[in-house]
């Protein structure tokens, strides 16, 4: 059906792909793996037309194709769905719907008929909003099936899935996987890239995975492989290193401390209390108040009764003064709130302690900015150099990169938010060795997240939010994907 | 570092910049519209060496003072994603107040600075009203403008204020020539320097420009956007404030009705030298050169016979050409920037 053989790109000296090929049939949801600039977005790109390659062919039913944009692939039936979301809030889910206009009636655009055509797709996705909402007002969970749907409006024949699932809680990716299932099983070829490998376990017919721009497994059937195979087919070789239960250090002096808070429609009379040295995990369906506690931390929402804490008896009353009183926020969403990313690294890298702060005075030195970025490329293994343009750098790149600007100003809180999105297993594990230091050495580590491994992973104890309050605490060893999941769902599985 | 990184020719993407020659190193993206100017200037020189002259060069330079003033303070705004569309009627009403101020007595000297003054009081007024009314600074300047040409006329009686001590040094000096050059194309020179300096160099430019690049990722980073906001748009008011000094010294009269279109005049120049609308970058040298380009032309229409009345026409030419020559340069420096 769809066939890439031998591609090769080239970005500046960097070799992005160098032989690399896939070939995705009829009726498969065929997975495409490896870690962040293995080159997966890379052979994507070239198969949906926004790239070309240096070398090498694409073939859609045996016919060579060279794709002028990404709107020629559409017309030959290749949808993609792209990891970053790409609605239009201002406009409704139907205008997003038909990006291109949609049919048209009298030489106007048809709204009865836009309705018609989308209402059964956005019924099979099991997207239940209303044609005419704006799109800003929907979950991100609907808004990444808006995307799915707007893709099969197109009647693609070959739907590109990058990872899809990587911002969606639980509960919302398995309804995802089960949905991609079912297009598979219709005739549609489904191209499905994910970090989740359990996913590509449950979902995929056969796996391809890229190592270092090159394919290390081609088509396998994924009877044939296992978690750990692929992860040594991406990693070459090497293990990922064992995620060890962190010793509880010794309770550092520092803390943060909520009292009774309440936030009109979100939390409601929560207390707790993260002690330096642990890591605390907060989670929730979505709504559940988990990230109202994040906000109210970060100083972005002032809690209508009862009051926060931070070390020092600092009080956050807005953004500025949390990041002034030590408080970190590293986000998932490091395009919109983490990163400048047409600038330079180093401009990112020190901008919290040389803007926020302010802590180098009227006139930083350049040099001096360089090298403190050089040191924090270093520490955290950022593969790009302090001059090189942020958007450059690879997804986990940036997410580190995200980090590196709070390490530099040395916060004693860190409030991590969804810290890993859409970041590569070594990465990840990179990522997380840093939190347990940054705790071992009596940091307040406080961390939401959409993946539950992560949470017993890193966490030392989690508190499960519902309905705007704390419903339960899993302390330790009770601590498991299981425990948080039965926890977050308790209550709500008879309305399901 | 990997080697692969660094030794691409992107320019501003990689390389250590102490590895470049020094002039790349002093003028980097600015090098197209100089480039730009000298072309255009040397063209028309060709077809007319009476416009080389020294006195006619110098003499063009010194009627871009005003508004190259005013677009190298509307740098800022604009590199945060800002706009002040009042630095017209700021530059009009404090030459009318300098004006009535020395009319009435008041010693040069001591009007100078208050002419400054008020300028950066009425700017950090856009800025604290945009601010703390939540309204785009576009619509907020857009009644500035108004409101501020509108005092300049009612103070004035419509009428421009003449009979200024005109042997006073405040004139003689800032108005006149010093070492052949007039004063003012000294102190423009002067200023723009220093404003390259604190947008490039200094803490409150590098967080103009990261507003700009990011709003929200600032706000979260803890940044005073709220200050550098009112901080930016009080330069921007700074400068119109210095145009009108020297505006001022040299045509010894306060004039209500002078730099209409100035703010746009001043955008455009910012926008030829390479200050997006779109924030978080810009350059004040490029901003300066820009405003020189346009009056070249503007000139050099006039050299070539060209009725006066279809200048405003030629301006709009040659935005919109300098502009898309800069988008396609880019383009094709750096080919892959462009479809990102």
């Amino acid at each position: 059906m769809l066939t890439a053989a031998g591609l090769v790109k080239h970005y500046g000296g960097v070799a992005a792909l160098d032989a690399a090929g896939i070939t995705v049939e009829r009726g498969e949801v065929h997975a495409l793996v490896g870690e962040n600039g293995a080159g997966k977005s890379t052979l994507v790109k070239i198969i949906s037309g926004a790239v070309r390659p240096d070398e090498g062919t694409v073939e859609l039913d045996g016919r060579t194709v060279a794709f002028a944009n990404t709107r020629r692939a559409a017309e030959q039936g290749i949808a993609i769905v792209s990891q970053e979301l790409m609605t239009f809030g201002d406009l409704t889910v139907l205008e997003n719907l038909y990006p291109l206009g949609g049919p048209r009636r009298f030489g106007l655009v048809s709204a009865r008929e836009m309705r018609r055509r989308a209402e059964p797709v956005l019924a099979d996705l099991g997207l239940n909003v209303d044609p005419s909402a704006r799109v800003e007002t929907l979950s991100l969970a609907d808004r990444q099936l808006l995307e799915i749907s707007r893709a099969l409006l197109q009647n693609p024949r070959v739907l590109i899935l990058d990872e899809p699932t990587s911002a969606l809680p639980r509960a919302a990716a398995d309804r995802l996987a089960k949905t991609t299932r079912r297009l598979a099983d219709r005739g549609l070829a489904v191209l499905y890239i994910s970090h989740f490998l359990e996913e590509v376990m449950r979902i995929a017919q056969r796996v391809t995975i890229l190592r270092d721009g090159r394919t290390v497994l081609v088509g396998e059937e994924i009877s044939q492989v296992s978690v750990d195979s692929m992860v040594s087919a991406m990693l070459g070789g090497t293990a990922p290193p064992a995620a060890a239960r962190r010793e509880r250090a010794v309770r550092g002096a520092a803390s943060v401390a909520l009292t009774g808070i309440s936030v009109p429609g979100r939390l409601r009379d929560v207390s707790l209390t993260a002690a330096g040295g642990e890591v605390v995990g907060l989670a929730g369906l979505q709504g559940a108040g988990h990230l109202a506690v994040l906000d109210a931390v970060c100083g972005r929402t002032r809690p209508a009764t009862g009051s926060v804490r931070l070390p020092g008896g600092a009080v956050p009353r807005s953004a500025r003064q949390a990041v002034a009183a030590g408080v970190a926020y590293v986000s998932g969403d490091r395009k919109g709130r983490g990163l400048m990313l047409d600038q330079p690294l180093w401009e990112n890298v020190t901008a919290v302690r040389r803007l926020g702060l302010g802590r180098d005075g009227p006139l930083p030195s350049r040099r001096h900015m360089v090298d403190r970025t050089a040191d924090l490329i270093r520490r955290l293994r950022i593969r790009g150099g302090p001059y090189d343009l942020t958007t450059q750098l690879s997804g986990g790149n940036q997410q580190k990169a995200v980090l590196a600007k709070w390490l530099d100003a040395d916060p004693s809180v860190f409030v991590l938010d969804d810290p890993t999105r859409g970041v590569d297993i070594g990465a990840r594990a990179e990522m997380h060795e840093i939190v347990r230091d940054l705790a071992n050495g009596g940091k307040v580590v406080l961390i939401a997240s959409t993946d539950l491994t992560e949470l017993v992973d890193l966490c030392d104890r989690v508190l499960v939010f519902q309905r705007g309050r704390i419903t339960e605490e899993i302390d330790g060893p009770e601590l498991s994907e299981q425990a948080l999941s039965r926890a977050m769902n308790a209550g709500f599985a008879a309305s399901l | 570092m990997p080697a692969a990184l660094t030794d691409s020719a992107g320019d501003q993407r990689t390389g250590d910049p102490a590895g470049r020659p020094l002039y790349r190193r002093l003028v980097r993206d600015e090098f197209g519209v100089i480039a730009v100017l000298v072309v255009i200037v040397v063209g028309v020189g060709l077809f007319h060496p009476d416009f080389l002259r020294t006195g006619n060069l110098l003499s063009i330079t010194h009627n871009t003072v005003y508004v190259g003033l005013m677009a190298g303070g509307i740098v800022f705004p604009l590199a945060m994603r800002e706009v002040d569309l009042s630095v017209g009627g700021m530059y009009a009403l404090c030459m009318v107040v300098g004006a009535v101020l020395i009319r009435d007595g008041l010693g040069t000297w001591i009007t100078l600075p208050a002419m400054l003054a008020l300028a950066a009081l009425l700017g950090a007024l856009n800025g604290v009203v945009t601010t703390y009314m939540r309204l785009p600074s576009f619509i907020v300047t857009l009644a500035t403008a108004m409101l501020f040409r509108g005092a300049g006329l009612a103070l004035a009686d419509g009428k421009q204020i003449t009979d200024l001590p005109q042997n006073d040094s405040f004139f003689t000096f800032l108005g006149g020539n010093s070492g052949g050059v007039p004063t003012a194309v000294w102190f423009f020179v002067v200023l723009i320097a220093a404003l390259t300096v604190m947008f490039t160099r200094t803490r409150f430019g590098a967080r103009v420009r990261a507003i700009g690049s990011n709003p929200e990722a600032a706000e979260f980073s803890g940044l005073p956007v709220a200050r550098t906001r009112i901080a930016a748009l009080s330069l921007s008011g700074l400068m119109a404030g210095a145009a009108a000094v020297f505006s001022l010294a040299f045509f010894m009269a306060g004039d209500p009705t002078v730099g209409q279109g100035y703010e746009l005049t001043a955008i455009a120049g910012a926008i030829i030298g390479g200050t997006p609308l779109a924030g978080g970058r810009g350059s004040v040298v490029g901003a300066a050169v820009g405003c020189l380009i346009l009056s070249v032309v503007a000139s050099a229409l006039a050299f070539f016979q060209v009725p006066i009345n279809w200048t405003t026409f030629a301006t709009g030419g040659v935005i919109l050409v300098a502009v898309g020559a800069d988008t396609l340069l880019r383009r094709f420096r750096n080919p892959r920037s462009a479809g990102a």
